[in-house]
């Protein structure tokens, strides 16, 4: 009788976790959508599907010359810079500090390029004639995606401005001990 | 007679390979394919077919950037030539307001809630 009750209770709580869950998953995919947007959605199906097909594959272009632009920056110049400093054992700590920054936001970038990208293609690959409202959902979903990355580009380029000041920091300072040598 | 009963043994050995051989050869390509979509890699491949179109503009060739040396002395001079080099590319990169703009937004694509008939009236 006992076992009977716990499997009962049990149950009920199995059946209440899955109405949540289930709840929660409706909610998250619901969307307001009027029937206007359905219908736009429903007679521009092409034309949205070639504009974002261009998008996919103008992103990936400056994803591609970008990146490889950034990654320039970091291994190219700044990784080398630092290892010479080190090399010559001059102190550059800030230095550091700014490269480690830049290294972590271009981790970030990359990741969150990828994820853009896979939610832009799920958005091309939902039927938008025949699901309109899940096509607008995972276009929103892509496009908080892509803002995310711009975000990214912004804080890189924050930290090249950081990395440049710390630069001029670091003249200023070599210059005066420089001088007091001299002297 | 006893070559009689090697005969099926042996194309079973045969079979047996044949099929191990395709197996493995399948779990690899999975194993691949898993690693080239999670690593990221597939993002950056323009070699796929929806990249047709963009696929000749990508930079190949960055000559005009620099490798700065990792070795040699510091002096107030080499401090100032990394910094001016620096600068170029730092220069270059802020030129570009990359995944700028709102392309997705409802309003860019057409799909908002508001009908342009009736906000011009």
């Amino acid at each position: 009788m006992t076992i009977h009750k716990k499997t009962i209770g049990f149950s009920l709580i199995i059946a209440v976790c899955l109405a949540g869950a289930s709840f929660l998953s409706v909610s998250a995919q619901n969307t307001s959508i009027t029937a206007q947007q359905t219908e736009k959605i429903h007679s521009n199906c092409t034309s949205l599907k070639n504009t974002l097909n261009q998008l996919h594959s103008s992103d990936a272009l400056l994803r591609v010359n970008m990146g490889q632009t950034y990654e320039s920056v970091l291994t190219k110049l700044i990784d080398r810079f630092n290892s010479r400093l080190s090399n010559n054992k001059i102190n550059n700590d800030n230095l550091k500090s700014a490269t480690s920054e830049y290294n972590t936001a271009l981790d970030v970038f990359r990741l969150d390029y990828k994820t853009y990208e896979e939610r832009l293609s799920d958005a091309l690959n939902t039927d938008c004639s025949e699901q309109p409202a899940a096509f607008y959902d995972a276009v929103a979903i892509a496009r908080g995606e892509r803002i995310r990355v711009h975000a990214d580009v912004v804080r890189l380029d924050q930290l090249i401005d950081k990395y440049q000041q710390s630069l001029d920091q670091f003249e200023k300072d070599y210059r005066s001990v420089v001088q007091g040598l001299k002297k | 007679m006893s070559q009689a009963k090697k005969t099926p043994s042996g194309r079973n050995n045969f079979l047996v390979m044949i099929s191990g051989a395709v197996v493995i050869t399948g779990l690899l390509v999975v194993v691949s394919m898993s690693m080239y979509s999670s690593s990221g890699a597939a993002q950056l491949d323009l070699s796929r077919p929806g990249y047709v179109s963009v696929r000749d503009k990508a930079v190949k060739n960055d000559s005009d950037f620099q490798t700065f040396s990792s070795s040699g002395e510091i002096n107030e001079k080499i401090i100032s030539e990394f910094k001016i080099s620096f600068a170029k590319q730092a220069l270059k990169v802020k030129l570009v307001d990359a995944f700028g703009g709102d392309p997705l937004s409802p309003v860019s694509l057409g799909i908002d809630a508001v009908d342009p008939i009736e906000t011009t009236q």
